[in-house]
């Protein structure tokens, strides 16, 4: 009987083949043991290395947020124009409003460091009062065509904005922006025209679309528990393709940086690219502590450059002492959204002073020891109370802040957060984001990271604070990608 | 030098199995000894008390001279005044509920509008001042800022010793929530009565707020203790809870002379240290190895483990603590504006903190253990002092250095202390983990029932118990 041997048989396959042959020769005892074993090891190794590539896909099922149960006729899929409006009440009522605010002293000599300081939100406030025009800003917000269309039971709020006079032969490419808390679509009104109509010839011409997060804006704010950014990106998906588009990139920062990051995990096929501002790791994986551990003085190693080094170390310093004291408004939000928002959604000067601590803070923490924490060296009054007086007239304010509870209710361990994301993505690092992630971190769940682009200034409001930057790196991104495809 | 030859002599002796024997038994005792040796040496430098220091918190500069006069205060209000807060009222911006949340996301508006509406139209403000003024009132200033405090002295009685006693509230509470108790303290037929001093922690209610950074309990208690001085006491009991639990505390460590007695009724833990630790790990199984009681099992593992009961409720809960530590002026801005929103940030407090799973009814039971009239009674206060913000910004200078490397926190508590155990509070600390740093426990009692805010809800158990510790103290 012939012993075992894989080379010399006749399957037909030759010499290559990978039968394992049982023949008839009765083999020692150990032998036969070890050819199980090794048989297991294979068969083991083989199953783990298929498993592994088999890209595990975001599931999402579908859901409705309308009041009480779905009705039993069809889904309402048309689209209608929307357009923002204002009347003499709505501006009477803020005015009294603001009247008869109760303001309360800051301590002396504490700058922003306890919040909005009430000196400054004086003069913020003696602006809005009486130079700040809402019906001109309205206006403003019209000049770029809104829609709103009915998914999984709410109107979705969106602007939809086709480039004009295109060249022939010239496809605009679809771009969805998606904002974030406490922002909104118009943080990307200064990107649009730069997108849309731009001025070099060789730039790709974007067609946008801006839509409001549910619950936020100008979109209806869910009924029932458990709207999370997956349901979110479902949506947008779904928004999407009652569009018409096929394939589209997607950009986002802060809430919208999650929710493009599902959306691209849920069809990876139809996001051709995702482009991100912000991008904070979910779990800590082993490269990333080692950076952490080792980074400061083995830079070269984990790729850190100057500007890593200074933002992470004193690490105790920068990563968690600098995130506690910035995350209290994360943690009540989380937790009781509607006690922390109800005050908000009456007193308008309560509501601006809650949001536009962040546009301080969140642009330059070293903002927090300005006198006027250095709100408009970066954004005029009339932006930074346009987007306050989008949370205002919709009355938003208690259903943006639950968004934080239905994400993190269910703990960080989210199925989301521990996927990978197969999309080709391009990260613009701003040096100000409220959390700074180098390259390597940023590649731990990107795996398709094409560009990681150090921005010259900027922080966490990047597209409202550096517009030109911004789109400059969506150009940069996107024209690779589109390259590669051809 | 002939004992050492005596010595070795016998030494030699021995044979070496023996030698061993000695040796060991010998390292052993010289190593016993030289712990208990560390150990003594260890608690004689540890510091019995903190420093007093001093401070100013009024506007600008310190003036040469105090002014030490005690005035009387009354609570008052004008039709201007309830008129505006109507206004606002009825114009309240409501938002859609979220079905089925129950007290989960916050305050439900369903039930908010209830509140809203008895506050509106039942609630009446002048009778509730009516109740506030039956106690006398007074503010002095000290270190810049005026005191309010209620000074009840008890009806002569034959017989009756009477001791004097402060009570500090918390955060967001005010001297109101002693108004239940008050009478059971100072007009009892029992042999012991209290004259009590029950002051507003500035920056809440009708005291001043400080003008300066930096105003910590250690700044509250030396103002409390300025207080007692100055009106004539020497020595004195002090209860608290919340807030009041911390200054109270800080009292005593500064002074340990004039604090005859402590009386707790809601302690924290560091939940640090090797001891507390190893308990949590093994506790729930051989509890009496660890000091745990039956009961610290039950309240501290619960049914659903420690985890959960302790580590999950106190991320829950403590977003208000994050957001005020941190951001006082810009949490609180919008409260000073809206009643509404003023209202069901505190009253969200007076739900879940009574009773945990209050959270999940759609009324917070808020009812099932106060009334409306008592809750918007101390709601009120917070809105016409307007001390909504200044209340908040305690919790930044308490929290704005690491609390843990303070000081008060690395000192014991050597004066006599009760601790009264309430099995809805938001966490509950073992007595053998308060011995850590209450070094002198007369008492330490487990309440059948009430939470957090113990005098306003059981008032009666509450004064009991503080009636047995002092008489413990007082060896009567």
């Amino acid at each position: 009987m012939n012993h075992w041997s894989p080379f010399r048989h006749n399957c037909g396959r030759g010499q290559n083949c990978h039968c394992i042959l049982w023949n008839n020769e009765p083999a020692a005892e150990s032998t036969m043991f070890t050819e199980v074993l090794l048989a297991l090891v294979v068969g083991g190794v083989i199953y783990f290395l298929v498993q592994k590539s088999k890209r595990h896909q975001l599931k999402s099922e579908d859901g409705w947020w309308g009041e009480g149960t779905p009705p039993d006729r069809e889904e309402d899929v048309s689209i209608r124009p929307y357009t923002v409006r204002t009347d003499k009440e709505e501006l009477e009522d803020l005015y009294r409003r603001i009247d008869q605010t109760r303001s309360f002293p800051s301590l002396e000599d504490s700058q922003f460091t306890y919040g909005f300081n009430s000196q400054y939100l004086q003069n913020v406030v003696s602006y809005w009062r009486h130079d700040f025009d809402w019906r001109r800003q309205v206006e403003k917000l019209n000049k770029y065509p809104h829609y709103k269309t009915n998914i999984e039971g709410i109107d979705v709020h969106y602007v939809h904005v086709r480039p004009k006079n295109l060249p022939e032969g010239v496809t605009a490419v679809p771009l969805l922006m998606v904002h974030g808390w406490p922002g909104s679509f118009y943080e990307f009104y200064r990107m649009i025209p730069l997108l849309t109509q731009p001025s070099n010839p060789d730039d790709i011409v974007f067609e946008v679309v801006c839509p409001s997060i549910p619950g936020y804006c100008f979109s209806e704010a869910p009924h029932k528990k458990g709207f999370d950014s997956v349901c979110a990106a479902r949506v947008f998906h779904k928004l999407m393709k009652r569009l018409g588009f096929q394939q589209f990139y997607a950009h986002g920062g802060d809430w919208g940086w999650i929710i493009t990051t599902n959306m691209a995990q849920l069809e990876p096929k139809i996001i051709k690219g995702l482009h991100l501002n912000f991008a904070p790791p979910s779990k800590p994986g082993l490269p990333m502590v080692l950076s952490i551990m080792l980074g400061r003085h083995f830079p070269k190693m984990f790729g850190f450059n100057e500007h890593d080094i200074q933002r992470i170390y004193p690490v105790v310093q920068n990563l968690v002492v600098e995130s506690v004291k910035e995350s209290g408004y994360m943690h009540i939000q989380a937790t009781k959204p509607d006690t922390v928002g109800r005050g908000l959604n009456d007193s308008p000067v309560g509501l601006a002073a809650y949001i536009l601590e962040k546009f301080s803070t969140w642009t330059d923490h070293d903002f927090r020891n300005l006198d006027d924490g250095g709100l408009t060296r970066k954004f005029s009054l009339d932006d930074l109370l346009t987007n306050v007086m989008i949370y205002w007239t919709s009355g938003c304010i208690i259903s943006s802040m639950r968004f934080y509870k239905e994400n993190f209710s269910k703990g960080l361990d989210q199925p989301h957060s521990k996927m990978p994301v197969h999309v080709p993505t391009g990260f613009a690092c701003f040096p100000n984001e409220l959390m700074h992630t180098p390259k390597l971190w940023v590649q731990q769940k990107y795996c398709k990271l094409k560009t990681f682009t150090p921005m010259a200034r900027g922080g966490h409001f990047a597209a409202m604070e550096e517009p030109e930057l911004m789109a400059q790196d969506i150009q940069n991104f996107t024209k690779m990608q589109e390259k590669r495809m051809k | 030098m002939q004992t050492i030859e005596v010595l070795k002599q016998a030494l030699s002796s021995l044979d070496p199995t023996q030698q061993q024997q000695l040796l060991v038994a010998g390292s052993a005792v010289a190593v016993g000894g030289l712990l208990t040796c560390y150990y003594w040496v260890y608690q004689g430098t540890k510091a019995k008390r903190i420093p007093i220091g001093d401070g100013w918190w009024g506007a600008g500069e310190k003036p040469q001279s105090e002014d030490e006069k005690v005035f009387p205060f009354q609570v008052q209000t004008s039709d201007e005044e309830i008129q505006d807060l109507y206004d606002r009222i009825d114009r309240t911006r409501y938002t859609e509920l979220l079905e089925d949340a129950g007290f989960q996301y916050g305050f439900n508006s369903t039930y908010l509008k209830k509140v809203v509406s008895h506050w509106r139209h039942q609630f009446n403000w002048k009778k509730q001042i009516a109740i506030l003024n039956k106690y006398p009132q007074f503010k002095t200033n000290i270190e810049g800022l005026d005191v309010h405090f209620i000074h009840v002295r008890p009806p002569h009685r034959e017989g009756q010793r009477v001791l004097p006693l402060m009570l500090v509230h918390g955060w967001p509470g005010s001297v109101y929530e002693f108004y239940r108790i008050l009478p059971l303290l100072t007009d009892s037929l029992d042999s012991l009565a209290f004259e009590v001093i029950c002051p507003s922690i500035p920056g809440y209610g009708f005291s001043e707020a400080p003008r300066k950074q930096g105003f910590n309990s250690l700044a509250a208690a030396r103002v409390f203790h300025k207080l007692m001085e100055r009106l004539g006491f020497s020595e004195y009991y002090l209860q608290g809870g919340d807030w009041g639990s911390l200054i109270t505390t800080n009292m005593a460590q500064m002074k340990p002379e004039c604090v005859k007695g402590l009386h707790l009724n809601m302690l924290t833990s560091k939940l640090r240290g090797f001891g507390v630790l190893f308990s949590i790990l093994i506790g729930r199984y051989v509890p009496w190895l660890v000091g745990f009681t039956r009961e610290d099992v039950r309240r501290l593992f619960g049914s659903v483990g420690f985890m959960e009961r302790n580590i999950y409720e106190i991320i829950r809960e403590t977003g208000y603590l994050h957001i005020q530590g941190t951001k006082p002026d810009s949490a609180g801005c919008g409260l000073n504006d809206s009643p509404v929103g003023l209202a069901a940030y505190i009253l969200e407090k007076f739900s879940t903190w009574t009773d945990f799973n209050n959270r999940d009814l759609e009324d917070g039971g808020l009812e099932r253990k106060f009334t409306l009239d008592d809750l918007l009674t101390n709601i009120m206060i917070y809105w016409t002092t307007g001390s909504i913000v200044s209340s908040m910004r305690f919790y930044k200078e308490n929290l704005k250095t690491n609390i843990d490397n303070r000081l008060d926190n690395n000192t014991g508590v050597y004066v006599p202390t009760g601790l009264a155990a309430f099995p809805n509070e938001l966490m509950h600390v073992p007595q053998s983990w308060a011995r850590d740093r209450f070094r002198n426990i007369y008492s330490y009692s487990y309440m059948p029932r009430g939470g957090h805010f113990a005098a306003f809800e059981e008032p009666q158990l509450l004064a009991d118990d503080l009636l047995q510790f002092v008489k413990k103290v007082e060896k009567l």
